[in-house]
């Protein structure tokens, strides 16, 4: 479904991502993980079009979209959300999702229902009429995640939608996930924390300095010696796992 | 949203109003500054277009105004030709200039962007007022006045309805906008671009035309008042000022709102009046006076009310329906 | 090199004169644009106001003169703490309330405070173009061919001190290092216990000191009146557009660019179109190098 052959990204003289290919196949839940810095972030912008790769090539169904916008990325049907949250601050939670499902409906009459529906789905319905701005960090990333599945996408990245979240909101976005992947939605997420993603993707690849240095099961990955080297000193996030 | 709002009805009564006016008073001094305060209405919305639907604020927006109030001028005085090809005339022209100042909105943002504006509505005042052979330079030019509908040339009853008919189209526009696909797409790039790209909208593509669509209905504003007042002074026309009272009446009414513009003009151009009339004897003159207003009222606005009279509006009636539960 | 050999006696004084213009005004054009790119560089706000401060400027000068016959440059010595004093109370009674807010938030607060501030000089003191000539404004220097009088010398003198002395306070003191701390990055800064409150104070009465100064010592040099801070205050935004918008640096080397553009221009092709050249300029720099001749690129989409 979605090809990266050598990927590479440079900024100035720093190459934030090194070469990078993987292959996300239909149904796939696939996890990113690594330190920070490691070329995560990058990496999503590359596949969005926020950024043009220095090399390599980024295939998506069958299409190279390389140099196209983001929003036509989008239109093709992959969608993703930002690790700094960025809702319509001034628009409330409905608003910000409706915005979302117009890209595919014409309407607003037929767009407003299918929000109403994601926002349901999300676990949002109670805070629909609230300003985004409003809402605590929790909700905003819920809403991330609410906004990118109104535009139906086939593929969603998700860029760090755990990190800094309660226990109990954690657990909340986690069971959200796997009944989005049950429901047969293809996810790429990107995590910096690996305990969560150890229970949750099916399949890990690991940044470090912008290359990916393994890939497997999370059990294999866990027992990678590149891996916990990659992650010495934050050790105990294995542990955890 | 089955029910009618609350701003939907003030907006009839304020039609209502401005439609019986002229039908029962015919003192000119009232009739005037009743086509002052709807074609300020109707500029301020035009600039509302692009400056709060689209979050593109530009300080230069006298451009436009004064590309359309030149090509009537130009068209009339110069070649003898109707009104109404100077307004076309004048609405080609922005349509190309506004597209420039949307292509800018591409590349530069905040205040970076609103500085660029300036800068191009300068460079066209200096066109304006040092070209001496093609505009008569910073003289100006008087437009002629020649009765008739084509010409233009209304009596004060007349030009009431015909601000007022610009002012209904200007505010339709916007109400519309208000729940259409295009504005609700708008308003996500207003607030964050980048994710609204992300969510499959075109927002360059989207700015240029709320930029371009912006300047040309300012383009037909700037024609109306030249034909209206019958003179075109490049520094005026082309002024910071002028730029400025468009987003000033804006802001003071509430950006990204159909009313707004028309409130903030409503509240500013009677104080205007008003002043002129107080302080007319006065050597130093009114405009100064009403300016300090104006520019303490900005700063409050932006500060304790940002959203505008709409906005303190809408948080009285919340308030008051809290109070009622 | 042909027309250089061909070069005259007459033609050099000319050169020679509009070398001299230009670093003159230059100078004084540094002092107004370093305060207005001092504010952004630390603020992230652009001072739309800042012409105002130095219409008031030039009315301290203009009415220190006229009712007590003071000599401009001695006025200076009580204009620069007056405003800094003044930048202070406007940043609290005014800035502060809108620091965190989003650019067109400060965007308007400063055009209200700029339409404001013109105003209330309006109705005080009318819309009267004034005058003040002080003795040294008819002095006439002579040297190598090239002729000036001794306000602008000493106007020029007096900017470039007082912009160096501005460079090394940044520089060399504590308060210096904190604010370019600040400018650098907020977040961190404030992580590390910086009162960024009382840096933005200090900035702002720091560049409404400077533009203050900078309209006493044009006062001798250009009439005074209401609006009298638009045209310099225009200029100052293309010399830190093109020395980069928070380039203190920058901002010498832009307003010598704007200087050239300005000498030159008015020799060229009069004096009634050389505005249109560093418009031009203005806009095509702000398109194609929006970050300044020398900046790096992405500040202006970044929406810093």
């Amino acid at each position: 479904m979605l090809t990266l052959e050598g990927v590479t990204k440079r900024f100035g003289g720093l190459t934030a991502v090194r070469a990078v290919s993987l292959d996300v196949r239909r149904g796939d839940l696939l996890g990113i993980i690594g330190p920070n810095g490691a070329g995560k972030t990058t990496l999503f912008n590359v596949i969005a079009g926020y950024y043009r790769a220095d090399g390599g090539r980024v295939v998506f169904e069958g299409r190279d979209v390389g140099g196209r916008p983001p929003h036509a990325i989008c239109r093709l049907g992959l969608t993703r959300t930002f690790q700094l949250v960025k809702p319509f601050g001034n628009l409330s939670v409905a608003d910000n999702v409706m915005i979302g499902a117009l890209t595919r409906l014409g309407s607003v009459r037929a767009a407003r229902l299918e929000a109403e529906r994601v926002v349901e789905t999300c676990g949002l319905a109670p805070h629909a009429g609230a300003r985004a701005r409003a809402l605590p960090i929790g909700l905003r990333k819920r809403l991330e995640v609410a906004r990118a599945l109104a535009t139906r996408p086939r593929l969603l990245l998700l860029d760090e939608v755990m990190a800094g979240l309660t226990p109990s909101e954690l657990a909340g976005i986690v069971e959200l996930i796997r009944r989005l992947h049950a429901d047969g939605l293809t996810l790429i997420v990107i995590e910096h924390i690996m305990a969560a993603m150890m229970r949750l993707a099916e399949r890990i690849v690991v940044l470090h300095h912008g290359e990916a240095i393994a890939e497997g099961t999370p059990g294999e990955v866990a027992r990678d010696r590149r891996v916990i080297d990659a992650y010495l000193g934050e050790e105990f996030v294995l542990a955890q796992a | 949203m089955t029910s009618f709002p609350p701003r939907r009805w003030a907006a009839l009564a304020l039609l209502g109003v401005a439609t019986l006016l002229p039908l029962v008073v015919r003192d000119a001094f009232v009739l005037d500054s009743l086509i002052l305060i709807l074609m300020w209405g109707a500029l301020s919305a035009a600039w509302n277009v692009a400056g709060g639907y689209a979050g593109q604020v530009s300080l230069g927006h006298a451009a436009f105004f004064g590309i359309g109030a030149y090509s009537t001028a130009l068209m009339t005085a110069r070649f003898q030709q109707s009104p109404w090809l100077g307004l076309l005339l004048g609405v080609v022209l922005s349509i190309v200039a506004g597209g420039v100042i949307g292509y800018l909105s591409n590349r530069l943002r905040g205040p970076y962007f609103a500085l660029s504006t300036i800068a191009f509505s300068q460079v066209l005042l200096i066109l304006a007022s040092r070209w001496r052979g093609f505009t008569a330079g910073s003289e100006g030019i008087p437009v002629p006045f020649r009765r008739g509908f084509w010409t233009l040339g209304l009596s004060h009853v007349a030009w009431v309805y015909v601000a007022l008919g610009v002012a209904l189209i200007y505010y339709g526009v916007e109400a519309w906008l208000e729940s259409s696909r295009l504005g609700y797409q708008l308003a996500g790039v207003r607030e964050d671009e980048d994710a609204a790209e992300a969510l499959g909208i075109a927002s360059r593509r989207l700015k240029i035309h709320a930029v371009t669509l912006s300047a040309a209905m300012t383009s037909v504003g700037g024609t109306l008042w030249a034909q209206y007042v019958g003179f075109v002074d490049p520094f005026y026309v082309f002024s910071i000022d002028l730029s400025i009272r468009f987003a000033l009446n804006t802001i003071i009414g509430g950006m990204g709102t159909a009313l707004g513009p028309f409130l903030g003009s409503i509240l500013i151009t009677s104080l205007e009046t008003y002043l002129r009339a107080t302080f007319s004897g006065l050597k130093t003159g009114f405009a100064g006076t009403y300016l300090v207003i104006y520019g303490t009222a900005l700063i409050l606005v932006v500060r304790f009310a940002p959203e505008g009279l709409t906005g303190l509006a809408d948080r009285l009636g919340a308030w008051r329906a809290r109070a009622d539960a | 090199m042909d027309s250089a050999r061909r070069l005259g006696r007459a033609q050099i004084d000319v050169l020679a004169q509009l070398g001299v213009s230009t670093v003159l005004l230059g100078g004084i054009y540094a002092l107004i644009a370093v305060g207005l790119t001092l504010i952004f560089g630390i603020m992230r706000v652009v001072n739309f106001a800042h012409g105002e401060f130095l219409m008031l400027g030039m009315y301290a000068a203009f009415w220190a003169y006229d009712l007590a016959a003071l000599d401009p440059y001695l006025v200076l010595l009580g204009a620069i703490p007056l405003f800094f004093a003044v930048g202070l109370l406007t940043y609290v009674l005014v800035m502060r309330g809108v620091i965190h807010a989003s650019h067109n938030a400060q965007i308007f607060t400063t055009v209200g405070l700029s339409i404001a501030l013109q105003n209330v000089a309006l109705v005080v003191w009318t819309g009267d173009f004034r005058t003040l000539r002080p003795w040294h404004s008819s002095v006439v220097i002579r040297v190598l061919g090239t002729a000036f009088n001794l306000s602008q010398v000493v106007a020029f003198a007096i900017a470039v001190a007082l912009t160096l002395a501005l460079f090394a306070f940044m520089k060399w003191t504590h308060s210096g290092r904190v604010m370019r701390a600040t400018a650098q990055d907020h977040d961190a800064a404030t992580l590390m216990g910086i009162d960024t409150d009382r840096v933005y104070r200090l900035t702002f009465a720091i560049g409404i000191a400077c533009v203050g100064a900078a309209g006493v010592l044009v006062s001798p040099l250009y009439a005074v009146y209401p609006t009298a801070g638009l045209q310099f205050v225009l200029l100052a935004y293309v010399v830190v557009v093109l020395g980069g918008l928070g380039d203190m640096v920058g901002a010498m080397l832009g307003s010598l660019i704007v200087a050239a553009v300005e000498v030159l221009g008015s020799y060229v092709f009069g004096v009634a179109w050389k505005e249109v050249f560093y418009f031009v300029l203005f806009i095509a720099v702000l398109v194609f190098r929006p970050a300044g001749l020398f900046g790096q690129r992405g500040a202006e989409t970044l929406g810093v």
